[in-house]
């Protein structure tokens, strides 16, 4: 992801603030079925963020903790569900421009993030 | 000179010239017409009436499969079944994004109501994917090479005036995002 010049100082603080707060509890997904974001140069820091925070319902701290995670490992699981939930998910991801991929869920460690807000 | 969109009393609001608003009509008008391009002329109505494209085929342009990208990543004919179910409605709802903020274009003032800056942001994002292909960036230090062409003196061949462009929409994005996270944190 693309962090601006202009907020750079501030990104980096909201995420020592966000490394230190988070205590979200990660559930291990029970419905086989996972939402990968994948980083890239372009989209914004703030932007996804954005994205996780106003689909998603997700918090503050929340959102930016799996945007960071898709900017430093490559990629992160935002969501899970059923096939059907995390295609509609996609679906949603790929209009805001962020890229998505839904892939069956593996019994590996990898956590992913508790299960997205459904939408109707 | 634009201004930074900004959140206050009105909800989110920003300033563009007239030239910067005839440029960013352009950019809103040629990822539309690359999103319009493949419409068919002999499809079954019928599919066409339930949102069903059975001859949809994964783009061969990059910068449009970064619009409309695969679902799966080591599944080429999940990711196409999934194609012909859903890219015509991915692509309708990114145009009438990128419609509303050319239409949006028509003063300098601009104000948006939240439903308005969604929109905005979606357009703009879409815009900043297709010109990042153009400009091939490929990774964050190709974006870093890109984001420290700031000065439009330097703008001397087509590749420049892009990396230029790109970096204004880049400005004006952040701008916008950064109101309606500010909108967002006055509501809650």
């Amino acid at each position: 992801m693309s962090p601006s010049v202009a907020y750079g100082t501030d990104i980096d603080e909201r995420t020592k603030a966000a490394e230190q707060s988070s205590t979200d509890v990660l559930t291990a997904p029970d419905i086989p079925w996972n939402l990968v974001i994948w980083n890239d140069p372009v989209n914004l820091m703030s932007y996804v963020s954005y994205v996780f925070q106003s689909y998603f319902g997700y918090s503050e701290s929340k959102a930016h903790k799996l945007m960071m995670e898709v900017h430093k490992k490559g990629r992160s699981i935002v969501a899970h569900g059923s096939k059907e939930q995390v295609e509609q998910h996609a679906v949603a991801m790929h209009g805001f421009g962020l890229w998505a991929t839904v892939e069956k869920a593996a019994s590996g460690n990898e956590t992913p993030g508790k299960g997205g807000r459904q939408r109707g | 000179m634009a201004k930074a969109f900004k959140y206050g009393l009105k909800g989110i609001s920003g300033y563009l010239e007239p030239a910067e608003r005839d440029l960013l009509r352009g950019l809103l008008d040629d990822v539309i017409s690359m999103l319009e391009s493949d419409a068919r002329e002999n499809e079954d109505p019928l599919a066409a009436l339930i949102g069903l494209d059975m001859d949809v085929k994964q783009p061969s342009d990059r910068a449009l499969l970064r619009l409309l990208p695969n679902v799966m990543k080591d599944d080429d004919g999940g990711s196409l079944e999934f194609r012909q179910l859903t890219e015509r409605s991915v692509r309708e709802n990114k145009i009438g994004a990128l419609r509303a903020a050319a239409l949006g274009l028509d003063k300098n003032e601009l104000v948006l109501t939240p439903e308005d800056a969604t929109r905005w942001s979606m357009a703009l994002n879409d815009v900043r994917l297709v010109l990042a292909e153009r400009l091939d960036i490929r990774d964050e230090a190709d974006a870093e090479h890109i984001h420290s062409m700031q000065d439009w003196s330097q703008a001397e061949d087509v590749e420049s005036y892009l990396a230029l462009v790109y970096n204004f929409t880049t400005w004006l994005q952040e701008s916008l995002v950064q109101a309606m996270l500010a909108a967002r944190q006055a509501k809650s």
